[in-house]
């Protein structure tokens, strides 16, 4: 009974149990919900989507917010493919610099954030205009197609027939993004800054690189996206990120964070783009108003505020009887 | 015996724009003692506190730690320096463990290599047994009392291998219980020989705690390190305030024929409140007093309507009454309720004065036009701002620029210029010195001459005596009882323990 309610307590529990019980509710009035084609559509949508959670919840962790991921995504996305098609660079190489760019991205905003001490939500406001408009400057919004067939092969390509190829990297970074909020001094100092910034500084942490830090991460991750949305795509879109904004915060607080900063979930953020990703595909199946998905979307993240809250005083009731 | 000197400030010198703030102060800190540190608001104690822990740099004079010459350009080489401080605010992360929390300093410092848990759970113990502390110290800080996180900030500072610590009002959150054991952990450090740099405005801690004590007035050594003994209560305040206390005689009036403004009658709350039952007539003070968690607080937000009452009558002026909003009481009962927490319920610190007094009367005055205007709330105002002595350059000055002891003049001013009838007057002196306390003492007695009905709400017990006509006794969010101040300390004081451990005595029996 105990250890059942020390799972309730996790932030991946609800989540999870939504998940499981829609894919199945799902799949037993369609079956069709679970065939492996649609399955790999899904995946394939959670891949991308996941990776920009992780980097909006890498910015909520500190308490901040970051409102150019799509812009930083979209950029790196055009400058991956205009760089293969316009200068015949290899992907590698293309991948890598694309990468820099969404880590320098990010360490114009955070470096501005750090020492200028202006909000977040003014700088990254301003910053989504400029690396949009850089976007759309390159590219006078036009799409690249010369997307080589390797790259294309890689968006494509599935393991089992089931697993898509891009939803390695994803996985990869879960793990990696965990390991580093749970154990590396990097993530714990990040966490420390979002939960009390002035406590954390007297402890001798410096709160200025770790914003930065913060913030380079989540560029490194808004392109990384961008890349891989890019060879789903299998064209370099000037739009793509445009549409990241509403499901990158949508996700990490289905997931429990707390947007004050100090408190994030890795696990619960993609199970939290799971639940969107699935509640997208069931639209679809059942052929309802395309439209009507930014309403579904909407009522998720009241939704999820709202058991977010009622956790939250709970837990306070909880604290008050122990103290 | 000669002591060891661990940490020396010598004649330290810092301006500010405008102002000095230290004229060549000094302080002597001995291996294995406790040192008071002293001093009204504005007489430069935080300025002095903060260039020992290193957030400011002096503009002349000397720091030295054992004996050698040191510079702290930033909190990081206080730390290094062995010099740990408990701040008065609380500085953990809620969501880390205690052990973490702990060894905060050290395991931030390599950014990628990873945290090993189970020895940060190591290392935590040790600290935590030395201070006599059983918690698990994976536990969140989130969980602990705030007794237990002071606990925790006092292990923190000592992990760091700190040889001087500074406390800042570290029992200004306690109850007296609380103190006790904490007092009883500052002097087993003591007799390991840490030095101790102990600031409070409670004075009789001060004199049961500390060995010697240095007074700052107005940027300057008031005295050096004076040994406590043989040192009494008007001593350090006349120290503090350069002449002797007033204590306000205020005589004993008789309110028995005054007619009650409020009446409560076994009310019942939704925060837990059982069959409280106590009456406030005009021109009178009720003090209520409890230990903290007794529902005090929560009965004062209660009344004004901003939890609801689920059983039992309030009646006001003899006629029941159902308060459901604190609109409601303000506009219709004109009930006020100055909280305990000034910055957070009381006052909006970046407004100005005149906006935080006019929030009030904003309805009464737009009631005529519509529109309110700055000349109307003036009008209103200004006689209570005058009659409060507000010392302010102007009403336009935000008020999260006033010391806190104006900040309370204004909370309580907003009251009187809305004109209530019945005042819940919460914890008036928290973070106010002895000079204004007096002052405001004073004020809230001429209040009630002057026909207000006056709750006061406070765990100060000198103040309860000072105050009070009669104290209601609460515990565990219900009424004890009731008796009338006779103002002589020894017998008021017996009299409300006793009513408080009535309770305990009974709650043993329901157990049992």
């Amino acid at each position: 009974m105990s250890k059942l309610n020390d799972y309730i307590q996790t932030d991946w529990f609800g989540p999870a149990v939504i998940s499981l019980v829609a894919m199945l509710g799902i799949g037993l009035t369609n079956p069709s919900f679970l065939s492996p084609l649609n399955l790999n559509v899904l995946m394939l949508a959670i891949a991308i989507s996941g990776m920009v959670a992780m980097s909006q919840m890498v910015i909520i962790a500190i308490g901040q917010m970051n409102l150019s991921v799509g812009a930083i995504g979209g950029f790196a996305a055009i400058s991956f493919a205009g760089l293969m098609e316009l200068h015949q660079m290899p992907a590698g190489m293309a991948v890598v610099i694309a990468m820099l760019i969404g880590c320098a991205a990010g360490f114009f905003n955070g470096w501005l954030i750090a020492t200028t001490g202006i909000s977040a939500f003014v700088i990254t406001l301003a910053s989504l205009s400029i690396f949009k408009g850089l976007n759309l400057g390159i590219t006078e919004a036009q799409a690249y197609y010369g997307i080589p067939e390797g790259v294309k092969a890689i968006g494509n390509e599935t393991l089992f027939g089931v697993i898509p190829v891009l939803a390695i990297p994803t996985a990869l970074v879960v793990v990696l993004l965990w390991f580093v909020l749970a154990r590396l001094p990097l993530g714990r100092n990040i966490l420390a800054v979002g939960a009390n910034s002035n406590a954390a500084s007297l402890s001798g942490i410096s709160v200025k690189w770790t914003v930065i830090s913060a913030h380079v991460i989540s560029g490194l991750l808004a392109a990384t996206a961008g890349i891989m949305a890019v060879a789903h795509l299998q064209i370099g879109q000037p739009t793509i990120g445009d549409d990241w904004l509403l499901l990158s915060f949508a996700a990490p607080v289905v997931g429990g964070a707390v947007l004050n900063g100090g408190h994030v979930s890795v696990s619960a953020t993609i199970l939290g783009v799971a639940i969107v990703a699935i509640f997208n595909q069931a639209l679809v199946l059942f052929r309802v108003d395309p439209y009507l998905v930014q309403v579904v979307l909407g009522g998720l993240i009241l939704w999820a505020v709202g058991v977010n809250r009622w956790r939250e005083t709970r837990a306070i009731k909880h604290t008050s009887k122990v103290a | 015996m000669v002591k060891n000197i661990e940490f020396e400030v010598r004649g330290v010198s810092k301006f500010f724009p405008g102002v000095k703030a230290l004229k060549n102060v000094s302080l002597v800190m001995e291996e294995g003692s406790i040192h008071a540190l002293l001093g009204e608001n504005g007489a430069g104690k935080s300025t002095m506190i903060k260039i020992i822990t290193g957030a400011l740099q002096p503009n002349g004079g000397d720091i030295l730690r054992s004996g050698k010459s040191v510079q702290f350009i930033d909190p990081r080489d206080a730390i290094q320096a062995g010099v740990g401080v408990v701040h008065q605010e609380r500085n953990l992360i809620p969501r880390f463990s205690i052990a973490e929390n702990i060894a905060l300093e050290r395991s931030s410092q390599n950014l990628l290599r990873p945290i090993d848990f189970n020895q940060l759970v190591t290392e935590a113990k040790h600290w935590l047994s030395l201070l006599g502390m059983d918690v698990d110290p994976r536990m969140p800080v989130s969980r602990l009392s705030v007794a237990k996180m002071q606990m925790v900030e006092i292990a923190k500072a000592l992990a760091l291998r700190s040889r001087v610590l500074l406390l800042d009002e570290p029992t200004a959150s306690l109850t007296p219980h609380e103190s006790e054991a904490l007092f009883l952990v500052l002097r087993k450090l003591r007799n390991e020989g840490v030095s101790m740099l102990f600031v409070s405005h409670k004075l009789e801690e001060v004199q049961q705690i500390c060995d010697r004590v240095t007074v700052l007035r107005d940027g300057q050594n008031a005295c050096n390190g004076l040994p406590m003994a043989g040192m009494d209560r008007q001593d350090l305040v006349r120290l503090m305030i350069g002449r002797n206390e007033q204590i306000p005689n205020l005589s004993v009036v008789k309110h028995d024929h005054a007619e009650p403004v409020i009446e409560l009658d076994k009310v019942s709350t939704a925060l837990g409140h059982r069959n409280v039952s106590l009456s406030v007539r005009r021109g009178e003070i009720v003090g209520l007093y409890g230990l903290v968690g007794a529902g005090r607080t929560e009965l004062a937000k209660c009344i004004i309507g901003r939890f609801p009452v689920t059983k039992g009558t309030i009646k006001v002026n003899g006629s029941a009454v159902k308060i459901r909003s604190v609109s409601e009481a303000i506009h219709t009962h004109r009930i006020g309720y100055v909280s305990e927490d000034r910055k957070h319920e009381g006052l909006v610190l970046m407004h100005s004065i005149l906006e935080n007094i006019g929030i009030p009367l904003w309805r009464k005055i737009a009631g005529k036009t519509g529109l309110v205007t700055n000349s109307a709330v003036r009008t209103l105002t200004e006689p209570f701002i005058r009659k409060l002595e507000v010392r302010t350059p102007s009403l336009n000055q935000l008020v999260g620029n006033l010391s806190g002891g104006n900040q309370q003049k204004i909370s309580v001013a907003k009251w009187l210029a809305a004109g209530v009838q019945l005042l819940i007057i919460d914890e008036p002196s928290v973070g106010i010195d002895i000079k204004t306390k007096a002052y405001l003492h004073e004020l809230i007695r001429n209040l009630a001459n002057e026909g207000a009905a006056i709750l006061l709400i406070t765990s100060d017990m000198p103040e309860m005596i000072t105050l009070a006509d009669r104290i209601v006794v609460m515990a565990n969010y219900t009424v004890q009882g009731e008796l009338v101040n006779s103002r002589s300390y020894d017998q008021v004081s017996e009299g409300i323990m006793n009513l408080i451990h009535l309770q305990e005595a009974n709650s043993q029996k329901v157990t049992a």
